[in-house]
């Protein structure tokens, strides 16, 4: 009794302490993923600016967007920083504010397509046999189905689809490449032995799963999450610039939308296309940005950057080295 | 021999799958499918003529599974009725008249691009860490993630409305019978370049990236340390040892993108009024043509479905340990 009376405050400081020791870890992992790598900084940078000037839209932009402030297609001045759409509304805080709804459209299908192809690449990959093989062939099948045309006529077929339905249709239809490569990886580390020890030690299937297996697919998942961003925000961008999404909403694709049905580049209105369209080419070439650098977590073989300029000009001191003796 | 019957099971099994989907569709739609599915060729159709297109569509009395056959059975015999836009002209017909602009068109936008892709790719791994390497991806990727219809818009804005280089609109002069003469076909090419250098835009990114990747896990193999151990030149360690084999998965990766491609004419050929597959799912869209959507679709599954046997037998030609 009186031992166990010793034990919580012990236990206790273990244990804050290895949450210590758990955070530093953390921390000096992402120290080290943006040491001398100016692709992961610049991603970061862009990504995250445009984010945080999406959430501050209302602080930022002093116009609502659904008001009208100007005659129609006044070019960007001091005033209207992006110029005004044809209904006279602020093109700059329309941008801003359709970010917020965009962006959340393009995350909230990536993750909803990560946990897909995590449950089925882990289950696939983990439990092998017959879970193997059904969850393969269903995998295969998605995988050679056109994603956005199906997407497109999905679109046509709900009719006009607000964005939580666009989030919700891409998400289920584009898991299958991402459940391919995480099976694959599952496959590589299954059988290495601190899984046996951890099955030996009649660890639960669960824990094995999230707890041994997980940890070591994290760069793949958040690689594979980043590169469906990217695809979601393109794809509602097209849905919706095809007509098939809510165009009372206001995001960028309905941007693009309202900008093509008022001809805005044809009436020299070119502010009105141009900065949606360069909003999510920003944004999406940002996300493509780190996932060079996530990828190059997962297979060390592509850093570049400081890494090979340090073994170059080591390789060229060598080299002078050897001619001067 | 194995392998290929495998590979044709699965496409196979891909291709009723797709049907399914689109026999299942319609169905799932809230209210009164049928009249929803049909609310736009009201007072274009005798009503004689909609109850037997109804039946053609498997929209039959009877249970389910017989509304399953009947509509396997229209597919199958490529009986699909006609379009609700351009009625009475049969759905194949158009498809018929379609198909050859967006093949040529997507068939020849690909290979460029990965032409060019693998190109600069190579010379961009083999240049680690230098400009090229560091500026090539970076730059690409940011074109490839500007939404297509807006750098097609772009180009047409430049090239077609105030330079007026090319051509506004259409695949060839419209005055012109189709001939195969010079002057109907440099009309076609005249009509065919900017959707074309739009579409490579678009496609360039990803193929420089995927090459850049292959390239750069080939070149730590020993038998590349070996060639540059035996003194050849880095010029043929690059093309000969290098992007031979790294070559392999880039290419057959294509028919995974044929899909994204087939996406990209929707609107390429939107913007440029270009008529192919493309426009004609853009104006079955607008114009609720429920069939004649459902049939490019199906027709984009098969091709999709044709480049990925093309892609295996390719690949079997390629990687001989894949023969036994």
């Amino acid at each position: 009794m009186t031992e166990s009376a010793h034990q919580p405050p012990a236990l206790a400081a273990v244990q804050s302490n290895r949450f210590g020791l758990v955070m530093k870890k953390y921390l000096t992992a992402i120290a080290r993923f943006y040491r001398g790598n100016p692709t992961a900084i610049m991603g970061t940078f862009i990504v995250g600016s445009l984010i945080i000037m999406s959430l501050a839209a209302p602080l930022i932009a002093q116009n609502e967007p659904t008001k009208r402030v100007a005659r129609g297609h006044q070019p960007p001045s001091m005033e209207l920083l992006f110029g005004s759409t044809r209904s006279g509304k602020d093109v700059f805080s329309q941008v801003l504010h359709g970010g917020r709804i965009s962006l959340t459209v393009a995350f909230g299908a990536a993750a909803l397509t990560t946990v897909i192809a995590v449950l089925v690449g882990i289950s696939a990959g983990y439990f092998g046999g017959k879970v193997d093989e059904i969850l393969m062939s269903v995998t295969n099948i998605v995988l050679v189905f056109p994603q956005l045309p199906l997407l497109i006529i999905l679109a046509a077929f709900l009719g006009q689809v607000g964005p939580l339905i666009i989030a919700v249709i891409i998400g289920s239809t584009s898991w299958a490449w991402g459940a391919r490569i995480i099976r694959s990886q599952t496959m590589a580390i299954r059988n290495k032995e601190f899984i046996t020890s951890a099955e030996v030690m009649g660890e639960s299937k669960a824990r094995i799963v999230l707890v041994e297996i997980l940890p070591n697919l994290i760069s793949i998942v958040v690689g594979g999450f980043v590169g469906t961003s990217i695809y979601a925000l393109m794809a509602e961008a097209g849905l919706e610039f095809l007509g098939l999404g809510d165009p009372t909403v206001i995001t960028w694709g309905t941007m693009l939308y309202w900008a093509q049905s008022n001809s805005a580049f044809i009436v020299g209105a070119w502010w009105d296309m141009v900065v949606p369209g360069m909003a999510i080419a920003i944004m999406g070439g940002g996300l493509a940005l780190l996932n060079m650098s996530i990828d190059q977590i997962s297979n060390p073989k592509l850093k570049t950057g400081a890494y090979i300029k340090i073994w170059r000009k080591q390789k060229a001191q060598m080299i002078a080295r050897r001619a001067r003796s | 021999m194995g392998f290929i019957l495998r590979r044709l099971a699965f496409y196979l099994a891909a291709i009723f799958v797709a049907i399914s989907f689109n026999f299942i569709m319609p169905r799932l739609m809230p209210g009164n499918p049928v009249d929803a599915l049909f609310a736009s060729a009201m007072g274009k159709m005798p009503p004689e003529t909609l109850a037997a297109y109804k039946e053609m569509l498997g929209f039959v009395d009877g249970p389910l599974w017989k509304q399953y056959f009947v509509y396997i059975k229209s597919v199958l015999t490529w009986d699909l009725g006609p379009t609700i836009m351009l009625y009475p002209v049969q759905v194949t017909d158009v498809l018929a008249a379609k198909v050859p602009w967006t093949v040529g068109l997507a068939g020849l936008s690909t290979l460029i691009a990965v032409f060019i892709g693998i190109i600069i790719g190579t010379y961009a791994s083999y240049n680690r860490g230098k400009f090229v390497d560091s500026f090539m991806p970076t730059f690409w990727a940011f074109v490839g993630a500007m939404p297509q219809a807006v750098t097609a818009l772009f180009i047409f804005f430049l090239f077609a409305l105030t330079l007026r280089w090319f051509p506004l609109s259409y695949g060839a002069n419209p005055d012109l019978d189709p001939a195969f003469s010079w002057t109907y076909i440099s009309s076609i090419l005249h009509h065919g370049v900017l959707p074309l250098v739009s579409m490579v835009l678009g496609g360039i990114g990803a193929w420089i990236f995927n090459m850049r990747n292959a390239m750069i896990n080939v070149l730590g193999e020993d038998f590349i340390t070996m060639a540059k151990a035996k003194g050849l030149s880095s010029r043929r360690i690059m093309t000969h040892y290098a992007a031979r084999n790294a070559i392999l998965p880039v290419v057959t990766g294509i028919s995974m993108q044929i899909g994204f491609v087939m996406a990209g004419a929707i609107f390429i050929e939107t913007v440029f009024n270009y008529p192919g597959l493309g426009l004609l799912m853009f104006k079955s869209l607008e114009s609720r043509d429920y069939p004649t959507m459902q049939a490019c679709l199906l027709l984009i599954v098969v091709f999709v479905l044709i480049a990925n046997f093309i892609a295996d037998l390719l690949y079997l030609w390629l990687d001989p340990r894949l023969r036994n």
